[in-house]
């Protein structure tokens, strides 16, 4: 892993004002994944899209932790839903 | 441009006040949030709709002079001018305390009635926080045809004025979504770019079906070679292929030439296969001679 692809949480806390205690909630809850290299603790650069949309739904729409860990999971659930139907959409093209 | 009417949008009435406000925006937002509706078009401009609602009603000046304008708005600059003109008062509306919720997405594009009536200056923005560290993603759909996919090809796109050159995996599918790393909108402070997310409508211009790696045809086979056997010429994607029919061959069969179906995506130099179905003629308009022969052939298997 390019270590120019990880952005530290404390970058991170101070970009978006949120606390560390946020992000080390979110890691506590499995919602993001957090690199620690030589004692310092990081977030993937592709999972700040992630970051970015649970920190979102907390901060501005007020929803809990409990709450952003349902919506994950529905949300990914939706997701993959979205790609099944994608797949039978096309499969249903061999009997048009 | 319409007049439009923000009470009606937070679903509330003209008295409402700003805990009011404020609830019914956090419960629409709730619901319309476009992190909350993934790829939905009418949620996203709902959302943007609310928000812009909220960025007036919220803020005690702009409901004010929304309030006092209604709708005369068209004439509100005029009025406004004259007024501070009269007051001596100057400023604006660029300062408000109302919070608008953040995103990647496109929640700044206020209607042409906001900007109209606050100008370009007129908004507030953010929640406290830098909303955006990471650079915006961008969502593009490249329409192509199923002949494009079956090789790898380098095209070059136009994103946001930028163009891309990118190369198109062969095997590429319909509805599929593919990730651009770093070419969505720049970061903010040192942030990592943003990405560019591709969805590819594929059009079949071909008379094959696809399943993933696999291609379908249907083939009319003659009466006569389905039953004594014998070879005929098929098309494949790639250019024509002998098949040699059994004898005896039934309505409806199915036969599998491996290798002749789509490239397999990412897969270099594997193909899926390529399943023909044959559909036999039966002979029409039959002579008096040929049904005389037909009779014959009956009698013998009666």
């Amino acid at each position: 892993m390019k270590t120019e692809e990880l952005i530290a949480t404390e970058e991170l806390c101070e970009r978006y004002s949120v606390e560390h205690t946020f992000i080390r909630s979110l890691y506590n809850s499995g919602l993001i994944e957090v690199i620690t290299v030589e004692k310092r603790e990081y977030v993937h650069c592709d999972k700040m899209a992630e970051f970015e949309k649970l920190m979102r739904l907390h901060y501005d729409l007020e929803i809990n932790l409990e709450g952003l860990e349902a919506i994950k999971h529905l949300l990914d659930r939706v997701n993959e839903l979205k790609n099944q139907n994608i797949a039978l959409k096309n499969r249903l093209g061999l009997y048009e | 441009m319409e007049f439009i009417d923000y009470y009606k949008t937070l679903e509330i009435n003209k008295s409402a006040t700003k805990a009011d406000i404020k609830k019914a925006y956090r419960k629409l937002a709730r619901k319309h949030h476009p992190d909350l509706n993934p790829n939905d078009e009418n949620a996203k401009k709902k959302f943007q709709k609310i928000n812009e609602a909220n960025e007036v009603l919220s803020d005690p000046e702009k409901r004010k002079k929304y309030d006092e304008y209604g709708k005369d708005w068209q004439h509100a600059e005029h009025f406004e001018q004259q007024k501070q003109q009269r007051s001596q008062a100057g400023g604006g509306f660029g300062g408000g305390s109302s919070q608008s919720y953040s995103g990647s997405f496109d929640d700044d594009r206020f209607s042409d009635f906001f900007e109209q009536m606050f100008g370009g200056g007129g908004r507030t923005r953010g929640t406290g926080r830098s909303p955006h560290f990471k650079g915006q993603d961008f969502n593009a759909e490249l329409q192509l045809n199923l002949t494009d996919v079956y090789t790898s090809h380098k095209q070059t796109l136009t994103v946001n004025g930028k163009n891309i050159r990118l190369t198109i995996p062969a095997g590429v599918e319909n509805g599929q979504t593919i990730k651009i790393k770093g070419h969505g909108g720049p970061g903010v402070q040192g942030g990592p770019k943003g990405d560019l997310f591709i969805t590819f409508k594929i059009a079949n211009n071909t008379d094959f079906k696809r399943e993933k790696e696999h291609l379908y045809s249907t083939v009319e086979l003659d009466f006569y070679t389905a039953l004594l056997g014998g070879e005929i010429m098929i098309d494949t994607f790639k250019g024509k292929a002998k098949l040699t029919i059994k004898p005896e061959t039934q309505n409806g069969t199915r036969v599998k030439l491996k290798g002749k179906g789509f490239p397999k995506y990412k897969q270099e130099a594997e193909f899926g296969d390529l399943y023909i179905t044959y559909n036999i003629k039966i002979p029409t308009n039959l002579s008096s001679k040929e049904k005389e022969l037909y009779t014959e052939l009956q009698k013998l298997r009666s």
